[in-house]
């Protein structure tokens, strides 16, 4: 007797609780790039600057995290293989997290750490609870373990972690809560949420849906939990190096461990590249891919850090920081919302609106619901930018800082009007 | 690509008819990706029964797939109530493809 799945255990996560998160994060990129734009002068002052600040964390929160919470709603089911548990804790996370971000920034961008700080910081925190307590039991819902869910919950964990300790940081301003000032634990901060959150993230979500993207036949669990086990030991051996105040050279350890964690994962990438069925790869997945190998930039800027800090402690290398900042939430992370909001946002819309024509063979290709001129035009805007700014920030010139900023604005630009012509796809007449 | 039937000429006819329903992202249709396992007719309860799977148990047009194959085969058997089960034993892998499907897949 063959078992049959019943239709329910397959239904997919409703596209009115992923859209709204794929919406926020576009229009978090456009403000980023607005106050980029208006404030490129504050990358030529020391990196605790109110503006960048704000800038960082509506590039973390309000376009990463955003955008990684509305996709992980809808991927969550193909990574456990099994249902999302609750499309109300879904909307509860969106509504708490959308609502707290802009107090938060707006905190930071006027450096007022009073009622709207704490209150951003608890809402968030709330959202990422509900976002957590939705994974966790969606996991043990799931009559499958593996290895990709693992990722993710670990990498929520991690989250939860960073923003716990942003928002003790945050009080830690008005009233001592740490016996250090609040830049004092900001690198730790940073990284729990930069490796424990994104890269665990990105490593979880990626190694199941690029080979799956690609028609690939590699598949290897055991190199994925030694990447996981890496990659977490990575972080946890900073966290008690940075508890028993080991600095200088010494973080060069978590930084090759790290390093190792990256490779392996790089490796399953490029295998499962040449190992795909499919021959001909998209833009969209190009640019996921790219991002692979972007990870190299922030890497190296941060091993340029240690030995900078160790060589010359009392030197100043603000601009390094804010360059190493820049690389990762404008350059890795932004890169690979790009190629993913590409590959997956298509498909929601399409399933919207093509949901029962699929049989009449008149239907267009998901790939085909947003301009790929404009797709490439926008490339084109954000890897000029990208080059310019950055270059502005180490060699600390304004010029290359307002033109790059201005570039990476017209980039939101071009980014929203392509996902507002996807979401708004209206059905050909058939 | 190896579909069993209790009525193999009305099988071609079904698999003719499924020709038409693609999987969206690849580009290729459920016949040659190798989905369909069994089509079975009932002559006198007019039942087709389909036992078809999908790439990946939770794939996100998994949903959309299945009321395709159902609204196709509705449309060539008119008379028939149409029933279509979904199982993943055995799974599905990269060999069921059909040859005309790789051939696809290498351009």
């Amino acid at each position: 007797m063959v078992p049959f799945v019943n239709t329910n255990e397959i239904k997919t996560t409703s596209y009115k609780v992923v859209l709204p998160f794929y919406i926020y994060a576009g229009f978090s990129f456009l403000a980023a790039t607005i106050m980029l734009s208006t404030s490129a002068s504050a990358f030529l002052q020391h990196y605790f600057h109110p503006h960048t600040l704000a800038i960082t964390h509506m590039m973390a929160l309000g376009w990463g995290t955003m955008i990684i919470l509305g996709a992980s709603h809808q991927l969550v089911p193909v990574l456990i293989e099994g249902r999302l548990y609750s499309e109300k804790l879904a909307y509860a996370s969106f509504a708490f997290s959308a609502t707290g971000i802009p107090f938060l920034i707006y905190s930071f961008y006027f450096f007022n750490m009073g009622w709207q700080a704490r209150y951003g910081g608890e809402l968030i925190l709330l959202a990422l609870l509900c976002y957590l307590v939705n994974l966790g039991i969606s996991i043990s819902k799931s009559k499958t373990e593996n290895i990709y869910a693992i990722f993710v919950f670990t990498a929520a964990i991690w989250l939860l972690l960073a923003a716990a300790l942003g928002l003790a940081l945050i009080y830690n301003f008005t009233s001592p809560v740490f016996p250090k000032d609040s830049l004092h634990y900001l690198p730790l901060h940073a990284h729990l949420g930069i490796v424990g959150w994104f890269l665990l993230l990105v490593i979880g979500v990626g190694s199941r849906l690029i080979p799956m993207f690609l028609i690939s036949k590699y598949s290897n669990t055991s190199l994925l939990w030694w990447t996981f086990l890496i990659v977490n030991s990575s972080l946890l051996i900073y966290l008690a190096f940075f508890l028993i105040s080991f600095t200088g050279m010494l973080l060069l350890i978590p930084t090759s461990v790290l390093i190792f964690g990256i490779f392996l994962f790089a490796f399953y990438c490029y295998r499962s590249f040449k190992e795909r069925i499919r021959r001909k790869v998209d833009l969209p997945m190009k640019v996921s891919l790219t991002s692979v190998i972007i990870m190299i930039i922030p890497l190296l800027l941060l091993l340029l850090l240690i030995i900078a800090y160790s060589l010359y402690s009392t030197g100043n290398h603000s601009n390094l920081v804010s360059a190493y900042g820049f690389v990762i939430f404008f350059g890795w992370i932004t890169v690979i919302i790009f190629g993913m909001t590409f590959k997956t946002l298509p498909f929601i819309s399409w399933n919207k609106v093509y949901h029962l024509r699929a049989s009449s063979g008149k239907t267009p290709n998901p790939k085909d619901l947003f301009s790929s001129t404009l797709f490439k035009w926008m490339l084109l805007f954000y890897l000029t930018g990208f080059i310019l700014f950055l270059s502005g920030i180490i060699f600390q010139l304004i010029l290359p800082l307002n033109t790059g900023a201005f570039l990476l604005l017209l980039t939101a630009v071009f980014y929203n009007g392509n996902i507002f012509k996807i979401i708004f796809h209206k059905p050909e007449s058939l | 690509m190896n579909v069993e039937s209790n009525i193999p000429i009305k099988c071609t006819a079904a698999l003719g008819t499924l020709e038409h329903v693609y999987d969206p992202e690849i580009g290729l249709s459920i016949v040659d990706l190798g989905l369909i396992y069994r089509i079975d007719f009932d002559e006198s309860r007019k039942e087709v029964t389909c036992i078809m799977t999908l790439t990946t148990q939770h794939c996100p047009m998994g949903e959309s797939i299945k009321e395709n194959v159902e609204h196709a085969l509705k449309g060539s058997f008119i008379d028939y109530s149409i029933r279509v089960d979904l199982t993943f034993d055995p799974p599905w892998n990269y060999e069921r493809i059909s040859e005309s499907g790789k051939e696809y897949l290498k351009r």
